[in-house]
This record gives structure tokens, C-alpha cells and sequence, in this order.
């Protein structure tokens, strides 16, 4: 993590000229983050104690203590985010990356934030989910004026309910939030007295994760900010599998993840090998009556869901959302299937007025995750990653929790791929076929079941 | 008057008639003046007269005919063995025997007549010849001359029309057969996408709607190749045309490419003065003028003196009874009193003619300016349209069609989108060729105003925008 001199640099000479120099000298520094990595947990060095959070290829925010008030310096800018290896976006975010630093405070704490906006044209932050003073909510045009280009504005309340939320613009936000602009917002329960939280459970594992969606036009950089639904970057935190960092836990941890989906329509995630319970919401915990085992929650647009599990069973397991296309990278969704389309005879033809032309499709598409052909610049290939066993054919939202039985408590490192015991992998049947084998069929593409002649397609209509 | 004497006279005449003997080659050597450097920079030889050279020629031809056909070959060709072109030639040699027919002095009369009565017997000789016809030998010869000038140089014009004709007619052969090779190549990536798109609807992953698409697609392509076809073989006929070529000579191959492109445009500066120097036009309404002046000369003591005659008569009598000669030796000189016709319509119709001829040489200089103008414009247009295709326009289609080829790689784009793109940097490439082509028409169009003659009509620049098929939307 490093720390920028907010004198530095020629962006500050507008806020210079706007802000006095007393008052910029009062401004805590804000910290620049210039890596997409997961940044290890922040152990809270000043303030009320707290089970501190690990925000997935994120990090969280330091803060100044300043006469009891947590102070933070968020400063609103124009990024480039590394989504995966070799694929970079030009977003705006916070202080070096989208989605910004996590801010992570304590139920009751007095928290100031200092927003300064580099960006082009106004912003706001709204805090999502927060109890705070109208004036502090942050919808430009109806609790504040936008913060215009070199301003810096200063929110300041009481962080009043511990939970999930998290911040995003208020002011022409369909284009701040294409482009990137949100963070995570955790308030920690108060238990520094030693009662434990009715509803919230102490967890060994805390990790949290905003969904966000971009229209990134294979061969560009910047994303198209007026697509509505038809995205073709699917993130977790602004990050793609497989450059998503995996969820670890030691074997019979209690881990919390927290998912706040800032994109366009909803994300059903889902865990494999465990169930889980939603024992909380951006509206606060959910009564221990309220809740019901799942191994899949919806999370709808603007929600926020925390589900609490035991990790229990040992192994890689994938964690997704269960919409098949948000866990592929960029797609044509225009392009015509072509299974079963026979493309003999025809290869040498094509390849002698496009050269570099190879089949693809005819059999599916997982030759695409196999095949590393070459691609536009900066485009992220559909389906990629590979495992112990082969091709994973992922590119979205998608990436792993590993549970093993010998990892520390408090280690985060990856313990790379899982080793399972002799025994519990499928494997290939090498013994003798099936007694009866099912006939084979009978139909063939393109024709009815039963159908005895079927009428070939043709290009002509029928004869009347 | 003795004989010497007479003989000398006579001489004289002759002498003053020097230039009355016919051009061995029927003025070709002065055509082929004329026109060496006119042909855009190749030494073309014309006809010859005589068989053994004609021989040769056609030994010239058949080798330049065996080897792919280049635009220099097709002019020499052309300028041999063009039928139109020796008929001009012919024509050329009839003029000069004419002219020569026409500055002949005519021959003296002489009249014989034998006379008797009962006393005596006269012989008379009478050798008398037109006197005018000598006074106005010097005038006649050089207004033959010029007259004979004039038609050379009217040849020199249809032999420098004829190459630049051929010039024309080899671009547009060759671009002709480049640009049906091309729609060749288009026509086969529709068949592809066509045959691909059937067997997408046989296994039921196209819609016939689909399918239908991909099949009008494929039939826009076959009738473009089909005209493409049609245009490569007609072209060539307007050459073979020009070449003279029929049957087995007509079988001849074609060079497959355009000349590049020049590395600089000739400068527009001094061009209306090189065209009013050089042009073959200009020169020729110039000795027109020039002849009429000569004219004006003599048409007054012509109409004046209209007919004046000179005669020299010996009469021989001789006595019947005696046998005494007796001899009446004398001139007699006949000439027309201008009581009439003082010659004023005459010299007011030479005049007249000179202010004609001053006039069409004013007129044919404006109009030469203008052309040379005109052409260099066309010219240098052409150039930057022909660089911009194929420097721009043609790396761009490729390009766009690299980058397709990575978005199916991606499964971002479709075959067909692949093969539509395939098209479209064809159909660019078949553009850059007629751009070329444009260019070389307009250069020789400007070549043959600057030093030829007048193009005619100016070839205006053909628009190679065709449109580019777009892939079947989805």
C-alpha cells in the first residue's frame, strides 16, 4: 500500500486554488492504492476493537483519529483497474482502484469523511443502508449540491447500526456506476464489552465483495456506459476470474461472506458443498427465526446479502453466480450456434480467403477454453483458467472457497490446489458396457422424431 | 527562237517545278516526325511501303503478341497493324500524288493544222501553254506544300489519337480482368458462407429465414461476377479492335497488372505553354493560316489575270506552183481585259479565309489551354484517389478484416461476419484497381493534350464506390 503526498502533482493545484491551505493542512492524507491484489485484513490499530474484514482484490481504508472522530480521505478519480492479467479498464474509483478502500468503523463511532472529486463533473456519495442526517445522505440536487470537479465536501455521522453496506454516487450515477465508482462499507458491532451480538456471530473469516458489471467493447478500454443489461464483464470487486482472489478457511472455521450487487439485474450466488444461512441484509441482521438453509441466495440489484457457514467440508469449492453468462468473459451473443453443422470440405475454402480461419463451435464451445488463438487487444477471452484437471472454461463472476484442514487461522494465503484423497474422484468406467444398451438414435438433427422423410430446409416456400 | 533556247525555257519551268515529284513513302518518314515522342515515350514504328519490311512487322507482332501483352507492345502493335490506320496512310500517299498532280506545269499545247487552196499550202504550228499557271508557280508550289503539311500533320494526329486510343483500351482490359478476378474471389466466399448456412439449416440451427440471407447474398455475387465477366471480355474486344488482331492472334495474354502508381505528379506549370508548343492541332490550324496568307498573294493577279495565255506560232505557206516557203513566225499573248471582275470578290474571299483561319487558330489555342487545364486537374485528382485506396482504403479493409478474425477467435463474430469482411477488402481492392486504371486514362488524356492532340471528350473519373455487402444481421 502506498501513501501519496496530496501536495503532489498537478491535480491538486485546482483543489489548492479552491480549499485554503489551512484548511488542505487539516485534510487527512489519503492513502493510494495502486495494486488490484487482495490486501491482507486491517487489525484496527487505533479506536474500538473489531474482527477486521478481507475485501477481495480490495482493501480497507486507514483512518486519522482525530480528536475521537475516525477521519477518512476518500478522493474520487479516474482509474485504470487491472480486471485480469493483461486486461485493464479505464474506470473511475477512489484512491487508485475501483471499487474504493473498504471503510471499516465500529457501531457508534463518530466517522468524518472527506471526499475530494477529481473527477471531470460533480459527484456525490450517497452511504448506502446508512441511519444518518438527511443532509449527510448524499443525493446531489436533493440533500446536498454536487461536489464540483477539485472540491472537497465532508460528510460526517454516527455510524448507528452495525451491518453491510456500502457507498456509491448519487449524482449522475447510471454513469459513475458504469464506470465503476462504489465501495464497500462494513460497521462492526459494538462488543468490546464482551456481550456478543444477538445476531451477529463472531466469525473466523470475514469476506466481502461488491458485484459490478461493465460494457468493455472487445479492443477498447473504457466501458460503454449506456448499456443497459447486455454487459459483458461480470466482476467481483472490478475482477474477473481467474485474477479473483480465493476465499480461504481452515477447516471447521465460521465464515461470513458479504455480497452487495451494484450492477443492473440480479446474481443468484452460490456456494457448492456447504449450506449457508442470510443472517443479514443491508437492512441489518436477520433474526435467528427468520433464516433457512440455503446453498444459493439471490441478491437483487442495490441488495446487499451476508450469509454466515461452517466450512467444514475440505476442498477446492467453486463460489458463482448461477447465471451460466456472468461467468464468462466477453461474448458475441449475436453469434449463430453451430453444433452439429459439418464443416468438411469447406475449411480449406474459407482458410484461402481468410487465413488464419479454424473451426470453432462445431462441436460446442469448449474448444474455445482449450484453443489460446489470438485475440483483439485488451479483450477478455469468453471462457479461461485452468485447474489440477483441465480447462475450467470460467471468465466472470466466479472463484473458490478452499477449505483445508491445515491452514493457520489468519492466513490468507493460497494453499493451492486441493489433493484429494484416493478414492473420492469420479473416475472413467473401464469395466464391461452396459447388458442392455439403449438403441441408438433413430433421428437425426434437422428432423422430427418419427418423422420418416422430413422435408429438407430449403430456401424455396412451398409449392400451393 | 532554236531549240536550245526553247529547251531552256522549258527547263526553267521544270526547274521552278522542282518539288513536283512524288514522296517515296507517302509522307509515312514525316508522320513518324510528327509523332516520335507523341506516343507516351515508345519508339513505335508505322507501316513501311515496301513488302519485305511489312514482313518484318508482322514477325515483330507475332513475337509481342506470344508474351504477356504490356501496354507499349499493345501500341507498336496497334500502330502497325491497325487496318484504319493504314487506310489514313493510303489516303495520305493519294493526297501527295495529288499534289503533285496539281503543281505540275500543264503541258504546252501544240496545234498542228495543214492548210490548202488552190495557190497554197500552210502548215501551222502553234505552241501555246497557259502563261498563268507559270507566273503563279512559286505561289501554287509552297500553298501545296503547306496544303500537303497540314494533311501530314492531320495523320500525325489520328496516329497519336490511335496509341493513346490503345493505351486506353489496354487499361481498361487489364483492370477489366483484375477486377473479374477479384469478384472471383468474392463470389467463392459467398458460396462458402451459402453452402455453411445450408448445412446450418439442415441440422436445424438456422431458420430458412436465415438461411434465405446468406443465399440472396450469393446471388448478389454471382451476377456481379457474371457483369464482371462480361466487362473483362468486352474490354478486350475494344482492344483487339484497336490492335487489329482476329482468330488465333486475338488468343493473346493479357499482363496482370497495372503500371504502379508514379512516386510523383508531374507539375501543372508551363503546361499551356508546352501544349500550344507541342500540339499537333495547334500546329496544323497554324500552317492553315499561313497557307491562306500565301494565297491572298496571288488570288488578285489570279482573278485579275484569270486565264492569261502565251503562244508561240510558226506558220509554214508554202506556194503550190512555185514551192516558195514562206515562214510567219510569231507571240501571241491572250489575256482577259478586267473589265468586269477587278478580283474584288476574290481577294475578299481570301480575306475572308485568312480571318477564318486566324480564328480557328485562336480557337483551337483556347481550347487547347483549356483541355491541358482540364486534363492536368482530372490528373492529378486521380493520383491522390488512386494513392488514398491503395495506401488507406485497402490496408484499413485489411485491417478491419485481421481484427474480425480475432473476434471469431473469440466467438465475438460469426463466420459469416468473417467472410462478409473477406468481401468487403476485396471489393476495396477491386476499387483500388480501377483507381489505378482512372489514374493511368487520366494520365494519357493529359499526355495527349500537352503533346498530341485534343483527347475529345475528357474521361471524367468513374466513382469506384461499390457498395460493401454487409453480414446477415442477427
Amino acid at each position: 500500500m502506498n501513501r501519496r503526498n496530496f501536495f503532489s502533482g498537478a491535480a491538486t493545484a485546482v483543489a489548492a486554488a479552491s480549499v485554503s491551505r489551512v484548511a488542505l493542512a487539516a485534510l487527512p492524507e489519503p492513502a493510494l492504492q495502486t495494486s488490484a491484489d487482495t490486501a491482507p485484513p486491517l487489525h484496527p490499530p487505533t479506536g474500538r476493537p473489531y474482527n477486521p474484514v478481507v475485501t477481495l482484490n480490495g482493501w480497507t481504508a486507514p483512518w486519522r483519529m482525530n480528536a475521537g472522530v475516525k477521519e477518512f480521505h476518500l478522493v474520487a478519480e479516474p482509474v485504470v483497474r487491472e480486471v485480469a492479467p493483461g486486461f485493464v479498464v479505464n474506470m473511475w474509483g477512489y484512491n487508485g482502484q475501483s471499487p474504493g478502500p473498504t471503510i471499516e468503523v465500529v457501531e457508534g463511532d463518530r466517522v468524518r469523511i472527506f471526499v475530494t472529486n477529481r473527477l471531470p463533473e460533480h459527484t456525490t456519495i450517497h452511504w448506502h443502508g446508512q441511519r444518518l442526517p438527511n443532509g449527510m445522505d448524499g443525493v446531489g440536487g436533493l440533500n446536498q449540491p454536487g461536489i464540483q470537479p477539485g472540491k472537497t465536501f465532508v460528510y460526517e455521522f454516527e455510524a448507528r447500526r452495525p451491518g453491510t453496506f456500502m457507498y456509491h454516487p448519487h449524482a449522475d450515477e447510471m454513469v459513475q456506476m458504469a464506470m465503476g465508482m462504489m465501495g464497500l462499507w462494513i460497521t462492526h458491532p459494538n462488543v468490546g464489552k464482551g456481550a456478543a451480538h444477538p445476531h451477529i456471530a463472531k466469525v473466523q473469516r470475514d469476506y466481502a465483495f461488491l458485484l459490478n458489471a461493465f460494457d468493455v467493447e472487445p479492443g477498447s478500454l473504457t466501458p460503454k456506459v449506456n448499456t443497459m443489461l447486455d454487459h459483458n464483464i461480470w466482476c467481483f470487486n472490478s475482477r474477473v476470474f481467474p485474477a479473483i482472489s480465493p476465499l480461504v478457511a481452515r477447516q471447521g472455521e465460521r465464515v461470513r461472506i458479504r455480497v452487495g450487487n451494484l450492477t443492473m439485474t440480479n446474481h443468484p450466488i452460490h456456494l457448492h458443498g456447504h449450506e449457508f444461512e442470510v443472517t443479514g441484509t443491508d437492512g441489518g441482521p436477520v433474526p435467528k427465526s427468520a433464516r433457512w438453509p440455503e446453498v444459493t441466495t439471490d441478491v437483487a440489484v442495490g441488495q446487499m446479502r451476508q450469509v454466515d457457514f461452517i466450512a467444514d467440508e475440505p476442498g477446492d469449492w467453486a463460489l458463482h453466480c448461477h447465471k451460466s453468462h456472468h461467468t464468462m468473459g466477453a461474448m458475441g451473443h449475436s453469434v449463430p450456434t453451430m453444433i452439429g453443422v459439418d464443416h468438411r470440405g469447406l475449411v480449406g475454402k474459407i482458410q484461402k480467403i481468410v487465413p488464419d480461419y479454424m473451426v470453432m463451435g462445431e462441436r460446442g464451445m469448449a474448444d474455445m477454453g482449450a484453443m489460446e488463438m489470438p485475440l483483439p487487444d485488451n479483450t477478455f477471452p469468453m471462457m479461461t483458467g485452468t485447474g489440477p484437471f483441465g480447462p475450467l472454461e470460467m471468465g466472470g463472476m466466479f472463484t473458490t472457497l478452499k477449505v483445508r484442514a491445515d491452514q493457520r487461522a489468519g492466513d490468507y494465503r493460497d494453499p493451492g490446489d486441493f489433493k484429494q484423497p484416493p478414492g473420492t474422484q469420479a473416475y472413467e468406467w473401464t469395466g464391461a458396457p452396459a447388458s442392455t444398451p439403449r438403441p441408438a438414435r433413430t433421428d437425426t438433427p434437422g428432423t422430427a422424431p418419427g418423422a420418416a422423410n422430413a422435408r429438407k430446409p430449403a430456401a424455396s416456400g412451398h409449392p400451393h | 527562237m532554236s531549240a536550245i533556247h526553247r529547251l531552256s525555257l522549258l527547263g526553267a519551268v521544270a526547274f521552278l517545278a522542282g518539288c513536283a515529284s512524288v514522296s517515296p513513302d507517302g509522307l509515312r518518314g514525316d508522320v513518324a516526325a510528327l509523332t516520335a515522342g507523341r506516343t507516351g515515350g515508345v519508339q513505335a514504328a508505322l507501316p513501311a511501303a515496301d513488302p519485305a519490311a511489312r514482313a518484318q512487322a508482322q514477325q515483330s507482332i507475332q513475337g509481342w503478341l506470344a508474351q504477356p501483352l504490356t501496354q507499349d507492345a499493345a501500341v507498336r502493335i496497334a500502330l502497325l497493324n491497325n487496318p484504319g490506320l493504314h487506310a489514313r496512310l493510303a489516303a495520305l500517299g493519294v493526297a501527295d500524288a495529288e499534289r503533285v498532280q496539281a503543281i505540275t506545269l500543264p503541258n504546252p499545247h501544240l496545234a498542228l493544222g495543214r492548210f490548202t487552196n488552190s495557190q497554197e499550202r500552210e502548215i501551222e504550228r502553234t505552241l501555246s501553254f497557259s502563261l498563268l499557271d507559270l507566273v503563279t508557280l512559286p505561289w501554287r508550289t509552297a500553298r501545296q506544300a503547306e496544303r500537303m503539311q497540314v494533311a501530314t500533320l492531320q495523320t500525325a494526329q489520328e496516329v497519336v489519337t490511335l496509341a493513346s486510343d490503345t493505351r486506353r483500351a489496354w487499361l481498361r482490359a487489364v483492370a477489366a480482368e483484375q477486377v473479374a478476378a477479384a469478384h472471383e474471389r468474392m463470389a467463392e466466399a459467398a458460396e462458402t458462407g451459402a453452402e455453411l448456412a445450408r448445412r446450418m439449416a439442415r441440422v436445424g440451427n438456422w431458420s430458412r429465414l436465415q438461411l434465405a440471407r446468406e443465399q440472396a447474398v450469393l446471388h448478389e455475387t454471382r451476377a456481379q461476377l457474371a457483369r464482371a465477366r462480361l466487362a473483362a471480355a468486352t474490354e478486350r474486344e475494344q482492344l483487339s479492335r484497336r490492335l487489329g488482331v482476329w482468330g488465333l492472334q486475338a488468343q493473346y495474354r493479357l499482363a496482370d497488372q497495372l503500371p504502379a502508381l508514379p512516386a510523383t505528379a508531374l507539375p501543372a506549370d508551363g503546361i499551356e505553354a508546352t501544349a500550344l508548343r507541342e500540339r499537333l492541332d495547334v500546329q496544323a490550324a497554324r500552317r492553315q493560316l499561313d497557307t491562306q496568307a500565301i494565297r491572298q498573294g496571288w488570288s488578285r493577279v489570279g482573278a485579275v489575270f484569270g486565264d492569261i495565255g502565251l503562244a508561240y506560232t510558226r506558220n509554214t505557206t508554202t506556194e503550190r506552183a512555185t514551192g516558195e516557203r514562206d515562214v510567219k513566225r510569231g507571240w501571241e499573248l491572250d489575256l482577259p481585259l478586267p473589265l468586269f471582275d477587278w478580283g474584288g470578290a476574290a481577294r475578299t474571299r481570301a480575306q475572308a479565309e485568312v480571318e477564318q483561319s486566324a480564328a480557328q487558330l485562336q480557337d483551337t489555342a483556347v481550347r487547347a489551354r483549356s483541355e491541358v487545364r482540364s486534363a492536368w486537374r482530372t490528373y492529378r485528382t486521380a493520383l491522390d484517389l488512386a494513392r488514398q485506396q491503395q495506401g488507406e482504403v485497402v490496408p484499413l479493409r485489411q485491417f478491419i478484416s485481421d481484427e474480425t478474425t480475432l473476434r471469431y477467435n473469440g466467438m465475438l463474430a460469426s463466420v459469416w461476419e468473417l467472410l462478409a469482411e473477406a468481401r468487403a477488402s476485396t471489393q476495396a481492392v477491386a476499387n483500388a484497381i480501377e483507381a489505378q486504371r482512372d489514374f493511368w486514362l487520366a494520365e494519357t488524356d493529359l499526355q495527349l493534350a500537352l503533346t498530341g492532340t485534343s483527347p475529345g471528350a475528357l474521361q471524367g473519373l468513374t466513382s469506384g464506390a461499390a457498395a460493401t455487402t454487409t453480414p446477415q444481421g442477427h
